[in-house]
């Protein structure tokens, strides 16, 4: 009996070595939690980000730390697996006692951990560009909204190559849909025909592009000038510019504008055939400024390697823990309420050569870059907004948001008021 | 020789499941956080997790265990489930959602619906989505099984069509035009039958509901494979052609207890959703289903309990695992599966169970025997 | 102002010796200016006729053409980003290491590209090398200029190469049209490129639909008509060859896995890893070619296949000695076990490579595309094809052909017999499983070729290949290969109209229906081995 009893325990005391194991927090560093998949699907993308904020926090601490402190890094493996960023960042909050949590990379995985940060009161540093149509108190976005990497993309394609027609290739989740419908939108204010916009979507991961690239090329030889807008995801991105590659389309044909497509999708890829192509972001490793040259090395002498390439979700994160660590030492604590008050408003160098800041919307000021595709897998910057440009969390472009503004500074304190009837949203307080 | 309903290991095992099922709310609820004994809040949302991974483990257990039928895509019946309750959850919403919408939930409105799909009315009221919640993958399963069973379909070919079922039913939920949040799922909800799920007592009491949940689940499964009916799928699990010589109808048999067992997975997907808070197409993974399968053999198959425990420990050890040891956790978990297939055949539960026979033996030579071929 | 920049311009004009700018002087005036100023330099070069022009503007339509920042001085810069190069880029000269970010390079897009790809083709139209030239004709027909009208009826009277000629022919018929020769020069002109047919052609005459000139309006609405009608005859060979293309990637995924769990019964989760191995054999194979000799990259597919055989192979049998021997008579639980091995497999190779792509290149008889009629063939879509019939081909021989294929087969079908008449089962086991590993590996090394090489790439092919074998009929390889085909052509033809997501749900649906319909798949195993 004795020796049954003990065994069915283990179960229970599994689960209650999460309870007590984590009971020796110290109380001489700030504990930082980093939330990226580190196996599965997401991992492909998310493991870069994990070992960034890992050199992040081994550089601030060898410039002595925040507010004396060290900084003490918690990686957790949520897997790609949605249910359980919310379980492990309930782990990381509640169990580990962090305050701060990195992490993040599809919208969904956001989803499923914002009422966890809301409900136990933490903050989120989300570092990828997404659809907007949010914003939430305890997020910081640091990647781009849509008005900060499609809108201006589409204007590039339209003023500098001619486009008329328009094919917007996605794979099916709200990122795609969502940017679609403001681009699409948007091609009909600039008077784009209906039948000069060809929307097709895909299912995640795939592979079989052979039947939708020869669509588009019969689509871009009706005498205009053509171009793919893709939102299409991470892994299916490989064999699609493999299969444009190889059916011919060049990008003085068709050119291909990429939101998904960085430094580290093009690292598994042979880029000569895709020379040309481009991708819109607001940040490439080929930007030519001191901060940058010395974030590069210091990024590959930390992974010890030299063909380690940079990207825009690594700058996001870079951005995202400076301005973090500067409203910390401007609080003066680590408090939950009193660094998110202190982050509206703060300041830090981006990689570019500007000076981004964190709009009362949780959303950032970002320049708008476009870059070519070159052979050497790197883009070429051929344009780029004179200015920076705020995150625009409630699209203008769509119906259902244009009313709706996010201020989270002490009067109005809403993520989604709405301007015409004078009312915060529906959104719990 | 008939069985007893409750036999020495369901017996130890409810009354387990009933001192956890008291304590762990007790000790969230009325132990002072800081002082020793009281359970933080986000283990008694974990716990119950595992409750609903149990239940479902243990309704696959009622199919494999004693029909010998291997579904791999009893992940389905469980994310069928938890839609169910997802949609009425979302109902419960109301203009409450980012966009104050009274009627549409918020991915409604961002992608531009104007009304309510049909298949959403009903939803707001619990007890039709509470029936939902046992009638849609009940049909589905009974749909499924009277065309699989009918026509003998058996063995990994049943295996491989269960799973074709499930990820046809993922890229179909993966599809915005389903109406049903494609990728991104249900999500941020608020409260249920107007009690605030982020509130501890919320909580305590879905834990416990899980809990009742697993422990009838659990007697449901005993009285059914005590029965005549159980005798009777045993001997379809191991001779079916021989059953169905002696005249039974084999496919009623094994689409009665396939229907039932689709249900209880339903209601685990449905306790599952309120305590994790988001329910998404990727329940519906062929490699989650496969997972099930896994708590089963590792637990003890055939055995009701030992699929519980399987799916406990899995879960459990999976939770430690990802925070502990990020990078290596997929070995220690690979290995752990290797090794139970070769050297536990009967599972955690059969080594325990070994083990105490092994005791028993030396007073009572000749008593394992008859068990042992079980 | 713009006085003083025209009295300046002129200046410089007339400073230049003879008619012309020299070639120096105008690519001083590269870095300046936007990119629509840079395309009338570049025209400029062109002009110039100076032989070192088209080796100028391919450097810089490479992006390699740099200015040093200190002096201005333009560089052409060649190197990786801490070791870089420089060199002149008129005569070639090096001229030693270039500081990083001590130059900038001269920005080019897509559209001062194919400015210079046109002027390049205007500069080589009478290239000594004739596939120079087809490239220089083929440019001008892209980009049609009504300035060079004259240069391509000079390399027309040239030309002595048919081909090149038509060519030239079609190029100029493009540029008729651009100028405001005759109506029935044009007219005419127009039936030239409508006899081309194609993509191209079609680009170039839709615009004229909507002339205003009456004659060339319909002329060009007939000629677009006619081609349209021929690409939509041929749109349906060309399902069915995406198919075939689709059913010889399903094929190669599943025909290992006939072997392992058809033949054999071992439900094996991790043939997608032994998959993924023999990409990444590929990997680790084109990566020491690349560092030790590059010049047999071409070869590297050919040297990897052999060695994704092995590797895969190699670990297929420690599956099958180390686990799955434990397990027979218990096909359900080999499930278990090898699921265990593809986390472990999955986990292995992410520690080793790193959890992102890594690049796998096409040799360059892999890369590109030829035509079949109106139809585009991808020549690595081709090789595959052929690969997956060779690999499929050579199992059957295997397996009909020799001793060891007796002894296999005879294992599977009677164990106990075959032990009986002196074959070591144990030893066949290991092989059988090993073969089927090692064709996974084969697999892999052709999707390498088309898809990602990372951690995840196993998990994409394992159910498609489990649902290929279920519906050929398991143990019968003919049932999986005309699984593998019919399939993939359906898919195809679903995908047009259902788009390819419904396509891939509606072939679901059918193989659960049609399983129900026939339980043991299109070609059943008869016998008394089947119950049970």
């Amino acid at each position: 009996m004795g020796n049954t009893f003990r065994n069915l325990c283990i179960g229970t005391a599994l689960a209650g070595c999460l309870a007590t194991a984590p009971a020796f927090a110290q109380d001489d560093t700030i504990k930082v939690g980093i939330l990226h998949s580190l196996s599965g699907t997401m991992a492909i993308s998310e493991t870069t980000l994990k070992d960034v904020m890992l050199m992040l926090i081994e550089d601030q601490n060898a410039k002595g730390g925040v507010l004396g402190k060290q900084l003490e890094a918690v990686v957790v493996d949520p897997a790609s697996d949605w249910p359980r960023f919310a379980e492990l960042s309930r782990e990381l909050i509640d169990g580990q006692g962090v305050d701060v949590v990195f992490g993040c990379w599809t919208s969904v995985s956001r989803k499923s951990v914002l009422p966890v940060f809301e409900e136990l009161n933490s903050i989120l540093f989300y570092p990828v560009q997404y659809e907007g149509q949010e914003s939430q108190r305890n997020v910081f976005y640091t990647g781009a909204a849509p008005n900060q990497q499609a809108v201006p993309a589409v204007d590039y394609l339209m003023e500098e190559e001619g486009v008329e027609r328009w094919v917007l290739a996605g794979t099916d989740y709200v990122y795609p849909r969502t940017t679609n419908q403001i681009l699409e939108a948007y091609l009909l204010e600039k008077g784009v025909a209906p039948e000069d916009i060809m929307i097709n979507y895909t299912p995640f991961g795939h592979s079989d592009w052979q039947t939708i690239v020869s669509d588009i090329a019969a689509f871009g030889s009706a005498g205009k000038k053509t171009a793919v807008v893709s939102t299409i995801n991470g892994d299916a991105n490989v064999p699609f510019y493999k299969e444009l590659g190889n059916q011919g389309i060049s990008a003085e044909d068709i050119p291909v504008v990429a939101f998904s497509v960085g430094e580290e999708e093009l690292a598994g890829l042979d880029t000569e055939p895709l020379v040309g192509h481009l991708a819109a972001w607001n940040y490439f490793m080929s930007v030519d400024t001191e901060e940058n040259d010395e974030f590069i090395t210091a990024w590959q002498d930390f992974i010890g390697s030299e063909d380690r390439v940079t990207n825009d979700p690594m700058e996001a994160h870079y951005i995202g823990f400076n301005m973090w660590v500067k409203a910390v030492e401007a609080a003066g604590t680590t408090d939950t309420d009193a660094v998110i008050d202190a982050m509206v408003g703060v300041a830090v160098p981006n990689l570019t050569g500007g000076l981004s800041s964190m709009g009362p919307n949780h959303h950032i000021t970002k320049p708008v870059l476009i870059g070519e595709i070159r052979d050497d897998g790197q883009f070429d910057v051929v344009w780029e907004t004179p200015g920076l440009i705020l995150g625009d969390e409630w699209s203008d472009h769509l119906p259902e948001s244009a009313e709706l503004i996010a201020d989270w500074r002490a009067p109005m304190s809403c993520g989604n008021y709405n301007v015409e009837t004078g009312q915060c949203g529906g959104a719990t307080n | 020789m008939t069985e007893p309903l409750i036999s020495r290991r369901i017996g130890i095992f409810l009354a387990l499941l009933f001192v956890v099922t008291v304590a762990v709310p007790l000790g969230n609820l009325v132990i002072a956080p800081g002082s020793t004994g009281h359970v933080p809040s986000h283990i008694v949302a974990l716990l119950g997790k595992y409750l609903c991974y149990a239940l479902l483990a243990v309704s696959l257990d009622l199919v494999w265990g004693f029909a010998g039928i291997l579904s791999l895509g009893h992940g389905a019946f469980f994310a069928l489930g938890g839609y169910a309750m997802g949609m009425h959850l979302m109902r419960e919403i109301g203009d409450r959602g980012v966009y104050a919408n009274p009627l549409l939930p918020d991915f409604m409105v961002f992608l531009g619906y104007s009304e309510l799909p049909w298949f959403w009315y009903g939803f707001d009221m619990f007890w039709f989505a509470a029936l939902m919640v046992m009638f849609v993958p009940g049909v589905l399963a009974f749909v499924f099984g009277w065309f699989a069973f009918r026509s003998r379909v058996t063995g990994v070919y049943l295996s491989i069509i269960t799973q074709a079922m499930t990820y046809a039913l993922l890229l179909a939920f993966f599809r915005n035009e389903m109406g049903l949040g494609g990728n991104n799922g249900l999500t941020d909800f608020r409260d249920v039958l107007g009690f605030d799920l982020t509130a501890d007592s919320t909580r305590s009491a879905l834990f416990v509901l899980s809990g009742l949940a697993l422990g009838a689940g659990i007697l449901v499964g005993r009285i059914l494979t005590t029965s005549k009916l159980g005798k009777v799928l045993v001997a379809v699990r191991d001779a079916e052609s021989r059953t169905r010589f002696l005249g039974y109808r084999v496919e009623h048999y094994k689409l009665f207890v396939f229907v039932v067992s689709a249900m209880m997975a339903g209601i685990a997907g449905a306790l599952y959703v309120p305590q994790v808070g988001i329910i998404n197409p990727g329940e519906f993974s062929p490699a989650n289903s496969i997972e099930i399968v896994i708590w089963v053999a590792l637990g003890g198959r055939g055995t009701l309990v030992g699929a519980a425990l399987g799916a406990l420990l899995v879960a459990a050890g999976k939770s430690y695992l990802t925070a502990a040891f990020p990078e290596i956790w997929l070995f220690v978990l690979g290995a752990v599966f290797i090794l139970v297939t070769i050297f536990l055949p009967k599972g955690v539960l059969g080594l325990i169970e070994s083990r105490r026979a092994q005791k028993r033996d030396t007073l009572v030579p000749d008593a394992k025997s008859a068990e042992a071929k079980a | 102002m713009r006085l003083v920049a025209a009295v300046v311009w002129l200046c410089i004009s007339f400073a230049s010796p003879g008619f012309a700018q020299t070639l120096e002087a105008l690519m001083a005036k590269l870095p300046d200016g936007n990119f629509s100023q840079r395309e009338e330099v570049v025209r400029e070069i062109a002009a110039t006729g100076d032989d070192r022009a088209a080796k100028l503007l391919e450097v810089l339509s490479e992006g390699s053409l740099h200015q040093r920042k200190s002096d201005g001085a333009i560089l052409w810069v060649t190197g990786s980003r801490r070791d870089l190069t420089g060199a002149d880029p008129l005569t070639g000269e090096n001229l030693g290491p270039v500081e990083p970010r001590s130059t900038s390079a001269i920005k080019v897009n897509n559209s001062l590209r194919r400015t210079i790809r046109a002027a390049i083709g205007s500069l080589r139209l009478m290239h000594p090398d004739p596939v120079r030239r087809m490239e220089a004709a083929e440019a001008a027909f892209n980009a049609p200029d009504a300035t060079q009208l004259e240069a391509i009826e000079a390399a027309l009277v040239a030309e002595q190469d048919s081909d090149v000629a038509a060519a030239l022919t079609q190029a100029r018929a493009v540029t008729i049209l651009e100028t405001d020769a005759p109506l029935s020069d044009r007219v005419a002109a127009i039936s030239v490129i409508g006899e081309r047919g194609g993509r191209g052609a079609l680009n170039a005459l839709a615009g004229y639909r909507a002339s205003d000139e009456p004659e060339i309006a319909v002329a060009a609405a007939e000629a677009v008509a006619k081609i349209e009608r021929t690409q939509a005859m041929w749109a349906q060979v060309q399902n069915v060859w995406f198919g075939l293309s689709l059913g010889s990637v399903l094929l190669l995924a599943a025909v290992g896995l006939a072997i392992t769990f058809g033949v054999m019964g071992v439900i094996n989760m991790a043939h997608g890893e032994l998959i993924m191995l023999g990409a990444y054999t590929t990997f680790v194979v084109q990566e020491f070619i690349r560092t030790s000799m590059p010049e047999l990259f071409d070869w590297s597919l050919l040297i990897a296949a052999p060695l994704a055989f092995l590797v895969a192979g190699g670990v297929g049998v420690a599956i099958e000695r180390g686990i799955v021997r434990h397990l027979y008579g218990r096909p359900l639980e080999t499930l278990l076990a090898t699921w265990g091995v593809s986390l472990v497999l999955q986990q292995l190779v992410r520690s080793l490579f790193g959890p992102s792509n890594r690049e796998v290149g096409n040799p360059s008889w892999m890369s590109g595309a030829f035509e079949v009629g109106e139809m585009l063939v991808t020549w690595n879509r081709f090789y595959i094809i052929l690969f997956a019939v060779a690999v499929f081909a050579g199992l059957l021989l295997l397996l009909r052909g020799t001793a060891l294929g007796l002894q296999m087969r005879a294992v599977t079908q009677n164990r106990a017999m075959a032990a009986e008449m002196g074959i070591r089962t144990g030893r066949v086991d290991a092989l059988t499983f090993g073969l089927g590993a090692g064709i996974a590996g084969l697999a892999g090394v052709a999707l390498s070729q088309i898809d990602n090489v990372s951690p995840n790439l196993g998990q994409s092919y394992i159910i498609d290949s489990f649902l290929v074998v279920v519906f050929g009929g398991a143990g019968n390889l003919w049932g999986t290969f005309a699984a593998a085909f019919s399939l993939g052509i359906a898919n195809k033809f679903l995908e047009p109209f259902a788009g390819a997501v419904l396509g891939k749900i509606l072939i679901l649906i059918f193989i659960i229906l049609f399983i129900q319909k026939r339980p043991r798949g299109l070609f059943p195993q008869r016998g008394r081995a089947v119950e049970g």
